[in-house]
């Protein structure tokens, strides 16, 4: 069996060829590469080479107008169900228009605005707690949990008073001593 | 429904997009053989490239409100194509490519390659050239022959491959050098 023979192109110019083949040269390039082509004739029989078995590559055969006509309709039908099947929640989450970010931004701000001013009056209601329908044993354990709550509170500021003091004593020996001496005085 | 057919893509999409969902066929009409040449030239196989196209529609059509108009319509819904086609491929870890041959039969592909250029005794050769070049393309590195598919099969220009790939026009000229360099080669070195 005999090889097919190809033309090779000049090794600088194979990239190039290739692109012009598939038209994708830049005018300056179409030109130099033409330019190229009227003078050596082993380019031109790479293009011709190119032109002629790129296209046979892997090619589908042409399918009849029947097997189009039953694809579409096949397709469509597949579609079919997916157009009732959207929720009604998705339009909530479709790419809404540029016009509608600072629309949705300056109608939050003044929703904000409004309920400031009007409900600046109404706040304490939300501070005062009603009292009256809780049981009574529930109000005690409440006192208690708060007197606890004091008490971890006392603790915290004894603790903070000591580390106070340590520190002080650290960078003030001597006059932690004096103080020493006056409290054994 | 007739002057829809007028309208660009983009604007059909638009129109879905406003709940007008029957814009979708006309552009099912439009892209339907193009979007199965894509998947059968990556699958080689008539049904598979028909579900694989066909699920393409169907994933286009539930993401349609994510079509931003920012790319054309095709190279949007060719990066769904090529992406099923891909899974597809990775999913079977190789291309089927020569299922539509048959095995020592002529195809009519091959009668088409051993035309007038070859002599009636190099036929055979230009048989071996047709099957070696399919190889070589089935073998090639995914990106290559995406870009390559897209190019030489589907004349979508450079910019456009590099907007499906999601990469640079340099990358996809090189990709596409590679693949016809390699193409040439699997032809020249069978003996």
């Amino acid at each position: 069996m005999e090889r097919v023979v190809l033309q090779n192109a000049c090794k600088n110019f194979e990239e190039d060829l290739v692109l012009y083949y598939y038209g994708e040269c830049d005018a300056t390039e179409q030109r130099r590469v033409g330019e190229h082509l009227t003078l050596c004739g082993s380019c031109r029989g790479f293009v011709d080479d190119l032109r002629h078995w790129l296209p046979q590559i892997a090619q589908a055969e042409p399918m009849t107008p029947a097997f189009w006509d039953d694809y579409y309709r096949e397709t469509v039908s597949k579609l079919e169900p997916r157009k009732e099947r959207e929720p009604w929640w998705h339009s909530w989450f479709a790419p809404k228009p540029m016009w509608m970010v600072p629309a949705f931004g300056t109608v939050g701000v003044m929703l904000l605005v409004v309920g400031m001013l009007f409900g600046k009056g109404n706040l304490t209601s939300f501070m005062q707690r009603p009292t009256a329908n809780i049981p009574q044993e529930v109000l005690a354990d409440e006192d208690q949990l708060q007197f606890f709550e004091s008490m971890d509170l006392l603790e915290s500021l004894s603790r903070l008073e000591k580390q106070d003091d340590s520190n002080h004593e650290k960078t003030n020996p001597q006059s932690s001593r004096a103080l020493g001496r006056q409290e054994t005085v | 429904m007739a002057d829809r057919q007028e309208l660009r893509d983009e604007e059909l999409a638009s129109l879905c997009q406003q709940g007008e969902r029957q814009c979708f066929e006309i552009l099912v009409r439009r892209y339907m053989e193009k979007a199965f040449h894509i998947a059968f030239n990556f699958t080689r196989d008539a049904e598979t490239a028909k579900d694989l196209s066909q699920e393409a529609f169907l994933r286009a059509f539930a993401n349609i409100k994510q079509f931003d108009g920012r790319s054309t319509f095709y190279t949007w819904f060719y990066r769904i194509v090529v992406n099923l086609c891909l899974d597809h491929a990775r999913r079977r870890n190789r291309v089927a490519w020569e299922s539509l041959d048959g095995a020592g039969e002529e195809s009519s592909e091959q009668k088409q390659w051993a035309d007038s250029r070859f002599l009636p005794e190099e036929e055979a050769i230009a048989g071996e050239a047709k099957r070696r070049a399919d190889q070589t393309l089935e073998s090639m590195p995914n990106k290559q022959r995406t870009a390559f598919l897209l190019r030489n099969h589907q004349g979508l220009s450079i910019a456009d491959i590099a907007k499906v790939m999601k990469t640079t026009e340099g990358t996809v000229r090189v990709y596409l050098h590679r693949a016809v360099a390699a193409l040439r080669q699997s032809l020249m070195e069978f003996v």
